[in-house]
């Protein structure tokens, strides 16, 4: 039985077969045509000219060889250097024309001061390589090694220098997080459309500024032309096409200031962030602990990368725009920025703290056990007094302090163009009824008041919001690059301010803030009279945020209370009062207290701003202090 | 389902299934040559060339397995499923060095010019069986199938892809002049073809192209650029001389001097390290199975079948001439890949399904006339 036919069948007339046949057999002819041509190209190919080719593959010949580029610099906003590139030399050996390579060998070991038999494990690896392909024997001499390995290069047949740019770290560990580091390219990575144009064993960008510029920092690779042997063994240069260097990046961060933030930090893990309150441009992003590059050149090793991971400090993070913790009274700024804003309270109605507030069922109490007795707007932020704020805040409610907010930049990520950044919490009702599908409870309106609770934020969000404070309410977005500029000096691209909006607020609330900020430093009363300058008016306000409310530590103090479960100490602020330039924020991991641990940093910072900035204006300091305004206005 | 009948198992061709077993194994022991120095990642090329035969063997079987006459109703569907996938290479294909050809399917990488070959292969057959000819086709009856092949022309040629969208070219041309066309017919298209040269070299085709001619004409004024491809594919088949250098043992291949040399240039490594009794060997199985494929044209049992295969072997055989001629140094470099041989799974999944219709015809040679 056959199958259906699918179509009608037409079995082909005869005489339409015979001219079908007749064409079948012109196209046998044709091919059959066409096959002698290719087999009497070969036979001429390789056999009538055989020898000929035979030899033009002997001295054959040119090979390509890759050559990479210098990375762009990176410099800081006045154009001093960060990182630059340095020549790495490394020593490489091929077996190419050596009489007695055992000998030459043990020779180069004596030069290297390496044993032997490191050198030889090394040759012994690359076995598999083609023989041409030299082996790299040692990374990264020094000089002296590099002289006189030169000098005695006629004993020492095979052995070659070869020259690899690396990155030079010249202020070593400096914003580290910031810039990143370069590592060889993952496979991973190679399948990804951005990295198209890689090879394996390419250095890239992985982290930081390295890796988001990468596309400006990486140059051109140039290409050398060697004429080898058959064994591919070089001969001579043929052509040479010079690799073209990566672009220049000018940071907006400030050599010096950054420098002082760090050593202002010292061993201490936390963060510095410094902005130009105008602009949005950071003149110091620093997380401490800080990693250290120089480790990452040449791929890191596992045990100091599991070092990192399981460091208590937690070096790995980038603490400016990964840290999340609660603001802690450095929070009220918010909570006083919506209560006059709203209407909600008056600068001079008057509350009165006892030591603490009850509500519900439970005590809330104030930082200052004995409590403030009667507070104004005012001294409530001069003393940071925590009843005044439970009180308007429970009047503003948790949607309004929510508001603004969210209007100052906080509970969302600012935009910063650095991967992995986080964007803290600001909780809502709206928010608790989705993530718990609870009611808000009206005491947690009294936490968040004071920026416990849910609320989290990161340094660099509290920085840009001080800012938008004293600049009359614009929220600049962090920028960290100021421009790229090619070799040549021709610049490429500029990054312009970026106004993000404006924050909710009236300007008269704003000025009373202001004020109270200057009092927190300035006045007798103010929680961090610590970082009070001379001649320099500043403003800030104190945070202490808890990290466990643990009742061991109850009665314990200072250093008694275990590491890990110690307050993060905050600081928040800005100068010159008069006519803000820079805010600066600090942030202690397990500092305690705002004004103590996380002040002192605070104050190193403007000193060496201000130092710098009058220095350039040519000595002697001409901000003669004003009277602080705060007691003019009491 | 469709029955099975079990007379086609007589039928099988063994002959044609041998030929093609003998040129996948030089094709996979060359790409194993050409391909165990590189430093991949992921699976070594010959590995991943052999899963590509595996699962082209499973494609030949099911096409093997079905009447081949289905196509007369698949064709059009067929047809626009290839332009969609062209269409959609243009517009989000993978770039890879400045030609946007590739489809990304996560496991496969689809190369959607190459399935559209055959595709067109299918559509002119089953084009020219339907339309009655009579005293023969007129200029007018042609327009169909020119249109048919310059839609497809016109999106690899964009892609860019001079090489297949020529070979698609040929394969109208050959197909046409295989159904009976009158002489006016011949004589302007022949013409016109002429005059039509002069005018694409100064318009149609970019720099690139046009210099990849002039370099062909004259490779040594530019050894490092693009000549360097001939001169080097040159030396490697030239210094293979009679017994080749060895397997594995090929300077030019394996010391990078040649190019693509898994890919369009895979023969050169061949011819080098086989000589010209490996050369000619490989040609001669490869015109056998070319000659072989006419003859399962001319037996086929209906003359839509004959179009077919006649349209499978002008596919097959200009693609290995074309290849060849350009590794010899008798054509420009124009990347059309040597079918079996060069590494590379749509290529391959294309010939072998051709190939399939072609035991499939040759199996049904005495079916349904009873």
């Amino acid at each position: 039985m056959s199958p259906r036919p699918l179509a009608k069948i037409n079995k082909i007339d005869p005489a339409e077969l015979k001219m079908l046949k007749k064409r079948i057999d012109i196209a046998m002819a044709v091919i059959i045509f066409f096959a002698a041509l290719l087999l009497t190209r070969l036979w001429y190919l390789q056999i009538y000219h055989g020898d000929d080719f035979a030899k033009l593959s002997e001295i054959n010949r040119i090979r390509i060889q890759q050559i990479a580029a210098p990375r762009g610099n990176i410099l800081d906003r006045t154009g001093q250097p960060i990182i630059t590139n340095r020549p790495r030399f490394n020593v490489t050996w091929s077996r190419e024309d050596a009489p007695n390579p055992d000998a030459v060998i043990k020779d180069l070991a004596k030069i290297l001061h390496e044993d032997i038999s490191v050198l030889l494990d090394r040759i012994r690896a690359a076995t598999e390589n083609p023989r041409y392909m030299p082996t790299r024997l040692k990374e990264d001499i020094d000089w002296e090694t590099l002289v006189t390995i030169e000098n005695k290069h006629l004993s020492l047949p095979g052995v070659r220098i070869e020259v690899v740019p690396s990155r030079d770290y010249l202020y070593g560990d400096f914003a580290s997080h910031l810039v990143g580091y370069l590592a060889e390219i993952s496979p991973a990575e190679l399948t990804e459309k951005r990295y198209a144009k890689y090879q394996s064993g390419d250095q890239v960008g992985k982290q930081g500024v390295e890796k988001i510029f990468e596309e400006y920092l990486k140059g051109e690779k140039g290409r050398n032309y060697l004429e080898v042997d058959v064994h591919g063994f070089e001969q001579r240069q043929m052509q040479l096409q010079e690799p073209f260097p990566g672009n220049d990046l000018h940071l907006t961060l400030d050599i010096e200031l950054q420098r002082a933030a760090e050593e202002a930090m010292g061993d201490k893990a936390g963060a510095v962030v410094v902005m130009e309150v105008n602009t949005g441009n950071l003149l110091v992003m620093c997380s401490t602990p800080p990693l250290h590059l120089q480790e990452f050149v040449g791929g890191i090793s596992t045990t100091a990368w599991n070092k990192l991971l399981n460091d208590p400090l937690n070096p790995l993070l980038d603490k400016t725009i990964q840290g999340q913790y609660p603001p802690g009274s450095t929070f009220k700024i918010v909570t006083a920025l919506a209560a006059i804003s709203e209407g909600v309270i008056t600068p001079d109605a008057t509350y009165f703290c006892g030591g603490s507030l009850n509500f519900g069922n439970r005590k809330y109490g104030c930082w200052k056990k004995g409590g403030h007795g009667t507070v104004d707007f005012h001294r409530a932020l001069v003393e940071s007094c925590d009843v005044y704020f439970y009180s308007v805040g429970m009047r503003l409610g948790v949607d309004n302090i929510a508001k603004y907010a969210n209007s100052l930049g906080l509970g969302k990520k600012t935009g910063i163009e650095l991967e992995h950044e986080k964007g803290g919490m600001i909780p809502s009702t709206a928010w608790k009824q989705q993530r718990y599908k609870e009611k808000w409870q009206e005491g947690e309106t009294l936490s968040v008041a004071i920026g416990q609770g849910y609320v989290l934020t990161t340094p660099l969000q509290l920085c840009r919001m001080t800012a938008a404070v004293v600049n009359g309410g614009t929220l600049y977005r962090p920028q960290m690059v100021h421009s790229v500029t090619a070799p040549d000096g021709r610049t490429l691209k500029t990054f312009s301010p970026i106004s993000d909006g404006k924050i909710l607020g009236s300007a008269h609330s704003l000025a009373l803030i202001q004020d109270a900020l200057v009092g927190v430093v300035n006045s007798a009363s103010g929680t961090a009279k610590v970082v009070a300058l001379p001649d320099v008016l500043i403003g800030g306000k104190t945070g202490t945020a808890q990290v466990v409310r643990l009742s061991q530590n109850e009665g314990l103090s200072g250093n008694n209370i275990p590491y890990k479960y110690r307050d993060h100490a905050w600081f928040t602020s800005f100068a010159p009062a008069e006519k803000p330039e820079i805010a600066v924020t600090v942030l202690v991991e397990h500092g305690q207290h705002g004004g103590s641990a996380a002040g002192p940093v605070a104050r190193a910072v403007y000193k060496r701003y201000f130092e710098l900035k009058n220095g350039k204006q040519g000595g002697a300091a001409d901000s003669a202090p004003s009277l602080p305004k705060d007691e003019k206005e009491e | 389902m469709l029955r099975f009948d079990r007379r086609l198992l007589l039928n099988i061709d063994w002959v044609l299934i041998g030929a093609v077993l003998v040129v996948a194994l030089i094709g996979l022991a060359n790409i194993y040559s050409s391909t165990h120095l590189y430093k991949e990642t992921g699976a070594p090329l010959y590995l991943k060339e052999l899963t590509y035969y595996l699962f082209g063997a499973a494609v030949l079987l099911l096409i093997v397995s079905i009447d081949y006459r289905v196509l007369l109703t698949l064709n059009y569907p067929l047809y626009v499923v290839m332009i969609l996938l062209l269409l959609f290479a243009l517009a989000f294909g993978r770039n890879v060095s400045g030609a946007q050809r590739w489809i990304n399917l996560g496991f496969f990488r689809l190369q959607p010019s190459e399935p559209a070959k055959l595709i067109l292969v299918i559509t002119l057959a089953s084009y020219y069986y339907r339309k009655e000819t009579g005293k023969g086709f007129t200029l007018l009856d042609l327009a169909v199938p020119a249109l048919l092949t310059g839609l497809p022309f016109i999106l690899i040629a964009k892609q860019p892809d001079l090489g297949t969208g020529l070979l698609l070219g040929f394969i109208f041309i050959s197909m046409t002049l295989f159904v009976k066309l009158r002489w006016a017919t011949l004589a302007t298209l022949l013409f016109g073809g002429l005059s039509v040269i002069p005018i694409a070299w100064k318009f149609f085709l970019k720099p690139y192209q046009r210099q990849r001619v002039e370099t062909f004409l004259n490779p040594e004024n530019d050894p490092l650029g693009t000549g360097y491809h001939i001169i080097q594919s040159k030396i490697a088949v030239g210094s293979g001389l009679i017994f080749g250098k060895g397997y594995m043992k090929g300077t030019q291949g394996q010391l990078d001097f040649l190019p693509e040399r898994h890919t369009d240039f895979a023969f050169s490594v061949w011819a080098e390290e086989w000589g010209f009794m490996g050369s000619a060997l490989l040609v001669i199985c490869y015109f056998f199975m070319i000659l072989w494929g006419l003859n399962i044209a001319i037996s086929a049992r209906d003359k839509f079948g004959v179009l077919l295969a006649f349209g499978v072997v002008s596919l097959i055989f200009w693609q290995a001439f074309i290849n060849l001629a350009m590794v010899m140094g008798l054509l420009p470099v124009v990347g059309v890949p040597l079918p079996l041989i060069s590494y590379g799974g749509s290529s391959l999944l294309t010939n072998l399904a051709g190939l399939g219709l072609l035991m499939n015809i040759r199996m049904r040679r005495y079916m349904g006339s009873s």
